[in-house]
């Protein structure tokens, strides 16, 4: 019988993944528009946990991103410039 | 066109995205002898490929004669569909068929594998490459734009997926919007063969697809679904976007760790190691997101870029329609380029065979599906219904209650009507 | 005339993202691809700026398996002109000081004129830092390394090397070869027309030791006079993610700062 399986964190989950992460953003986030986001859904939605609210407002980073275009979508703010990585960069699948 | 190079080489065909639709497309036109070029974003054909887990048969083996080749890792023998009220309980209908019609694969294995059958029917596939829009001559796309480099071809493919840059930027869709697409998000499990084989009890290269509805959402209008791969098991969970604003609390990523870590499941996913983590939005409201026309001057849209994706309530069928529509797109270039004429009206025998075909019968058949998960009964009545049935039926200290009572009472318990129920339930049904 | 330019450069298993098993802790490598060595991208985007400079030509070379085609295929798609792949079963489980005789002996065989050899300051999946160094030895051409800049005068080359404290010049006689800086210069990207150059007209060429004819006990695992004995995974660094804190940037350093010292980092 093995231990009762616990819950990982974000962080350690998206480890398992692989990325050819580019030296620039694909996506840019005007965080001047973040400040009156009445529902900052990105912060719950984004699958990768990119955007992480401070008690100075959110913060992006982008080398976790899988690409995947929720961030843009639900963002009420048209705050998020969002594009491809180039060069084929970004989030590599294997067993998907 | 301004600063920018245009290159010598031009091709007949150019198609934006080697996924299931740009490759199939690729691989009828190349071997109908089409200059073919396929322009993909990632590093390798298939890096980007992610979906649930279950690819249906049929439309491929028409598209490849030699589909035998294709890496299938189990054959689906096995359905299940499961009502949890929470994550400790669940009440389950199991279906056992004989002829499998539907396998579990890797899609980044399947893809790369149509492309392997589109390169060696001579198409040519360009990665590392985002296209960034249509190039147009006199009105008529006329070939695809790369930041600065244009490849010109007579007809061009969009088969770009559910995040429609190209066609955004061409003004034919307007950016997505939360009510129209669900957040699909996934694990990998891995483990040995043998080691799936027992958990679920399935004889070797045989499958399950498995549906959750209920506390596996958060009571969010979406599913959760769990395949057998051959060595892993690929676990997770859809959420349609506009109710996720308001339902989900958490991190979305702990739907499918409650899920993976669930008690009810304890049994079947011990000593499976994450290998993958993945998400992707899948078309929900297929009907308001497909653009006006699939079909414009010298460009044809397929895939999930035109919302060819059917929900039917307990699966998603999306590879094999994109494929479909790919293949079919392809058709309707051979057909276009014999009457030397690749406007809109010329290509709409693209619209025509796809009325015709499987993709867009079916997505009639379910057109309803997508109004009955939207009402959310279904994952929040429905489940608790079914749970108090359960409970009165097998827990009860008195000794079990009958059935009929138990639902008639359940129902009271949840301001349901038991007339109401019996049509939601024959609906579904039908509609399953 | 241009500069005739060599880039070396190696196909490593991208190891930028480590991928741990979050239950035991362990190194997980299924299925990782392979990448054209970051610090070979930034070789690559210094010798794309002195052909745009001098013209000339860009050959890329590598001992590798057939596979490495693809990071060729990737350079190309930078605007690098060529490929020379030496691939050969006698090749195969070289150490540094093998692979720097392939390599030397095929540029001295198979390539006529070069002015400058161009290589990455080391590589991601070993970190040797040798191939520079011994393929100038076997070559007998000056080697600078931890370059910066380069310009020509006077058909010299005049090379910038930078270290911690202070920056050195060098006039050096061609042909050299130079080892970039890592991180000096950001690669560009991939274009649409060079990769479809790459793809179409497959400038690569393939030398095996039929062409080369090189003495097998100087190549390969026979030529290779160091063996990794054992390689040991050194565990597992918890992350802890937080959020730096402070509203002005000289709050946000002085907080990370005593966070720092507070993990006893410094």
């Amino acid at each position: 019988m093995s231990a009762p399986e616990r819950k990982l964190r974000l962080t350690d989950i998206i480890n398992v993944n692989i990325w050819d992460v580019d030296s620039k953003p694909h996506i840019v986030v005007n965080y001047d528009k973040c400040k009156n986001c009445p529902t900052k859904a990105c912060v719950r939605l984004c699958p990768t946990g990119c955007y992480t609210e401070t008690e100075n407002g959110i913060l992006f980073s982008y080398e976790g991103c899988v690409e995947c275009g929720t961030c843009r979508v639900v963002c009420p703010m048209e705050a998020i410039t969002w594009t491809f990585p180039k060069s084929g960069k970004g989030i590599f699948y294997r067993f998907s | 066109m301004e600063g920018m190079n245009i290159l010598d080489q031009k091709f007949d065909v150019a198609i934006v995205g080697a996924g299931p639709a740009g490759l199939s497309a690729a691989y009828y036109l190349a071997k109908k002898g089409f200059k073919t070029a396929v322009l993909e974003r990632g590093r390798e054909v298939g890096s980007k490929s992610i979906y649930g887990g279950r690819i249906y048969a049929a439309p491929l083996k028409e598209i490849y004669p030699n589909f035998n080749s294709i890496p299938v890792h189990r054959w689906v023998k096995r359905e299940r569909i499961s009502i949890m009220p929470d994550y400790e309980s669940m009440i389950s209908i199991d279906y056992q068929g004989k002829e499998a019609i539907s396998f579990t694969a890797y899609l980044t294995e399947v893809v790369k594998w149509m492309g392997i059958q589109a390169e060696s029917a001579g198409a040519t596939i360009i990665t590392d490459v985002p296209v960034t829009n249509f190039y147009k001559e006199n009105n008529k796309v006329s070939g695809v734009v790369s930041g600065e480099d244009v490849l010109r071809s007579d007809v061009v493919i969009d088969a770009e997926g559910v995040n429609r840059l190209v066609l955004e930027a061409s003004g034919i869709v307007k950016p997505l919007k939360p009510e129209l697409v669900a957040l699909g998000v996934k694990e990998v499990l891995k483990g040995e063969s043998k080691q799936i084989e027992d958990a679920f009890g399935l004889s070797q290269n045989e499958g399950l697809a498995w549906v959750f509805l209920g506390a596996a959402t958060a009571n969010t209008p979406g599913g959760a679904f769990l395949y057998t791969n051959r060595d892993s098991v690929s676990l997770g969970v859809v959420v349609l976007l506009d109710k996720a604003i308001a339902n989900v609390k958490d991190h979305v990523s702990q739907l499918v760790e409650s899920l993976r870590t669930a008690p009810a499941l304890k049994n079947y996913l011990q000593n499976l190691r994450i290998s993958e983590y993945s998400a992707h939005l899948i078309p929900e409201d297929v009907w308001s997101l497909r653009p006006e026309r699939l079909v414009y001057d010298g460009l044809l849209i397929t895939g999930d870029a035109a919302g060819l994706l059917l929900n039917a309530g307990y699966t998603y069928r999306g590879v094999d329609f994109a494929a479909y529509s790919g293949y079919l797109a392809g058709k309707a270039i051979e057909q276009a380029h014999a009457k030397g004429d690749y406007s809109a009206g010329s290509l709409s025998s693209y619209e025509s065979m796809l009325e015709e075909s499987i993709v867009i019968k079916e997505l009639k058949r379910f057109r309803k599906v997508h109004e009955v998960m939207k009402n959310g009964l279904l994952f929040e009545k429905y489940p608790k219904i079914m749970s108090g049935v359960m409970k009165r039926m097998f827990e009860n200290s008195d000794g079990p209650s009958k059935a009929w009572d138990a639902i008639n009472e359940s129902c009271k318990e949840n301001q349901y009507s038991m007339l109401k129920l019996l049509i939601d339930g024959y609906r579904m049904v039908r509609s399953l | 005339m241009g500069l005739e330019i060599i880039l070396l450069f190696k196909y490593v298993p991208n190891t930028t993202t480590v991928n741990v098993d979050p239950n035991t802790g362990t190194l997980i490598r299924e299925g990782v691809p392979s990448v054209v060595n970051p610090h070979d991208l930034v070789a690559a985007e210094f010798a794309l700026r002195l052909k745009e400079k001098y013209g000339g030509r860009i050959r890329a070379m590598i001992m590798a398996p057939p596979s490495a085609t693809k990071g060729i295929e990737y350079l190309v798609g930078m605007g690098v002109d060529e490929g020379i792949l030496l691939t050969d079963r006698a090749y195969g489980g070289a150490d540094t000081l093998a692979t720097s005789y392939v390599i030397s002996q095929a540029i001295k065989k198979v390539v006529d004129h070069y002015d400058l050899i161009v290589a990455g300051q080391e590589t991601l999946d070993s970190s040797t830092a040798h191939i520079g160094a011994q393929v100038s030895s076997w070559l007998g051409i000056p080697y600078v390394y931890y370059v910066t800049e380069a310009e020509l005068q006077d058909g010299h080359m005049i090379l910038t090397r930078q270290l911690e404290t202070y920056v050195e010049k060098y006039r050096v006689k061609l042909p050299a070869l130079i080892s970039v800086l890592m991180h000096t210069l950001q690669p560009r990207d991939v274009t649409l027309k060079n990769k479809m150059k790459a793809v179409t007209q497959k400038p690569v060429k393939v030398y095996t030791n039929n062409e080369l004819q090189l003495n097998t006990l100087c190549t390969g695992l026979k030529g290779s006079p160091t063996i990794v004995a054992k390689t040991e995974f050194i565990g597992k660094i918890p992350r802890k993610m937080q959020v730096i804190q402070g509203k002005t940037p000289e709050e946000m350093v002085s907080w990370l700062i005593s966070k720092l010292k507070e993990e006893k980092v410094i």
